[in-house]
């Protein structure tokens, strides 16, 4: 792939503190990352990280607090098993699960984050370019993207 | 949503809590260099300290198998349980030490939820029955060195009717075992919001905790303090310290009775009102993390549990509801902390946070992918 990766980063508010990494949303020194605050991992829907690579996302990440320090207790574990989940369901459709991740930092690992941010961008930039319009898109009435599989627990 | 916030200049106590709140979490990153996140201890200073309670509840009942609760018996019963009863010098000293475990495990878990602000909105309960825990831990920890029926035991804060009688010690024993039954009560009520609450700690600290507490026992003895029995007329003047459960009869060395226990009032009461009183952050402050109770929209859900499974708060029950469906979640709000794990668990979009909606992170992904994007963007 030529171009550079367009990658959308869900960021946890409590884990990497993104001041001093970010400008207007993005990453300061990885432009072609935008980084969307939420309020726990946990808050991500899978869907909206497939939702992404539809619309054209070459990778999406979610970052977490360190596993074992959730604010909310769960969260980023919860997280982890729901892009496992994800990776799995798109593999079937040919997606490389590379371009989906997941990442667990914590308040001050901001260069730590940074530095694999970067591998993860490195990683899908040599990826052949995605298949566009992978799906049919999105039905006008509001149903799940992708059914979940079977019990979760 | 914006995530600029504008800060407003912040009161001491919240510049002071958001230092402490950076340091722990610094704190962490050191600690995290030399053990995995599973394995970090101050992840679970919870279960260390339940791990201590469950230590103290067996080698308590080792010693009560033993333990004579009368004037003339007490002293020497604990002189029998620590020189000929077999490993019950190392029995007895399990017990001690692993209080003072106990003690250090739980503290430690008051200043960790304290300044990562762990304790706040619907996690009060846990803080609150937490603050009870403390007052009743430290109320045994005192009450079982009077039970030992030496010289320091002679503190006569419980003695009751005419000085020293035979109920004394029936009554102190009571005082000790009443109220450790009394820790479980608290700690249903301190587990009873919580989902998979971490009650015990990792396999290997397991054995770390309880092989130290062994080694202590085996290397600093109980038999190593040589106080006399307690006498009815004896009036100690200084005896060895315990730095975590006798700290209030140090005090006494500088401060008038009545001061100390109006302090120690004022610690407990002031330790229960701190979730209410002061915050770290102004809502305005919080951003993306005030984004408001969890709202079920009744017509998407279909009653899977997906979120009711999720919730670490067990803020959402299932209720029966006529229709296609046969459960619909329903969030009580008095319990939710707005996290939004809800949202994520579930496919059929029957959730949303009032403040940060779908459609908001949506716009952002469909924003941060339209410039010089050569795809046609979905409206």
């Amino acid at each position: 792939m030529t171009q550079v990766p367009k990658v959308i980063g869900f960021i946890c508010d409590w884990s990497v503190d993104l001041k001093p990494l970010s400008d207007g949303g993005r990453l300061r020194e990885l432009p072609n990352v935008r980084v969307v605050q939420v309020p726990c991992s946990g808050f991500v829907r899978p869907d909206w990280l497939e939702e992404a690579l539809n619309r054209g996302a070459d990778g999406v990440f979610v970052t977490g607090c360190p596993y074992g320090d959730c604010l909310n207790r769960e969260g980023n574990f919860l997280m982890r098993d729901r892009i496992d989940q994800l990776q799995r369901r798109l593999q079937r459709r040919k997606v490389d699960t590379a371009r989906i991740g997941m990442l667990a930092f914590g308040l001050h690992d901001g260069a730590a984050f940074l530095a694999e941010v970067k591998a993860f961008v490195d990683r899908i930039a040599v990826l052949p370019p995605a298949q566009p319009a992978r799906t049919a898109g999105r039905p006008a009435v509001a149903q799940p993207a992708g059914t979940p599989e079977g019990e979760r627990t | 949503m914006s995530t600029v916030v504008e800060r407003q200049t912040p009161g001491r106590y919240a510049r002071l809590m958001t230092t402490l709140l950076r340091e722990t979490l610094r704190l962490d990153v050191w600690v995290n260099r030399l053990y995995p996140t599973d394995f970090n201890p101050l992840y679970y200073t919870g279960g260390l300290s339940n791990l201590f309670l469950f230590t103290l509840v067996l080698s308590g009942i080792f010693l009560f198998f033993y333990y004579d609760a009368s004037l003339g018996e007490a002293f020497a019963s604990v002189q029998y349980i620590t020189d000929r009863v077999p490993y019950g010098g190392i029995v007895r000293g399990v017990h001690r030490y692993a209080a003072d475990g106990f003690i250090v495990a739980i503290l430690l878990h008051l200043l960790r939820n304290w300044f990562t602000d762990r304790h706040l909105f619907a996690r009060d309960n846990p803080w609150i029955s937490g603050m009870f825990l403390l007052l009743f831990g430290g109320f045994i920890g005192f009450t079982g060195y009077q039970l030992v029926w030496d010289e320091r035991a002679l503190t006569r804060l419980f003695i009751g009717g005419l000085g020293i009688s035979d109920g004394t010690l029936v009554r102190i024993l009571f005082l000790h075992i009443g109220p450790a039954t009394a820790l479980y009560a608290f700690l249903w009520w301190h587990y009873v919001r919580l989902r998979h609450p971490k009650i015990w700690p990792p396999g290997v600290w397991v054995l770390f905790c309880v092989g130290l507490v062994f080694l202590l026992a085996g290397v600093v003895p109980m038999t190593r303090e040589t106080i006399p029995a307690a006498a009815p007329a004896a009036h100690p003047t200084s005896f060895p310290m315990d730095v975590f459960f006798l700290i209030p009869f140090w005090l006494l060395n500088f401060l008038p009775a009545g001061v100390v226990v109006l302090l120690l009032v004022a610690l407990f009461v002031g330790g229960l009102a701190i979730p209410y009183a002061s915050r770290r952050e102004t809502p305005v402050e919080m951003g993306v993390r005030h984004s408001g109770v969890a709202q079920v929209i009744d017509g998407n859900c279909t009653g899977c549990e997906l979120c009711y499974y999720d919730c670490p708060y067990n803020a959402i029950v299932m209720v029966p509801s006529p229709g296609h469906r046969s459960l619909l979640a329903v969030v009580i709000e008095s319990r939710c902390v707005e996290c939004g794990i809800c949202i994520g668990a579930c496919p059929f979009e029957a959730l949303e946070l009032p403040k940060f909606l779908e459609r908001d992170v949506l716009r952002q992904v469909a924003e941060a992918l339209r410039p010089g994007s050569g795809q046609a963007v979905r409206a």
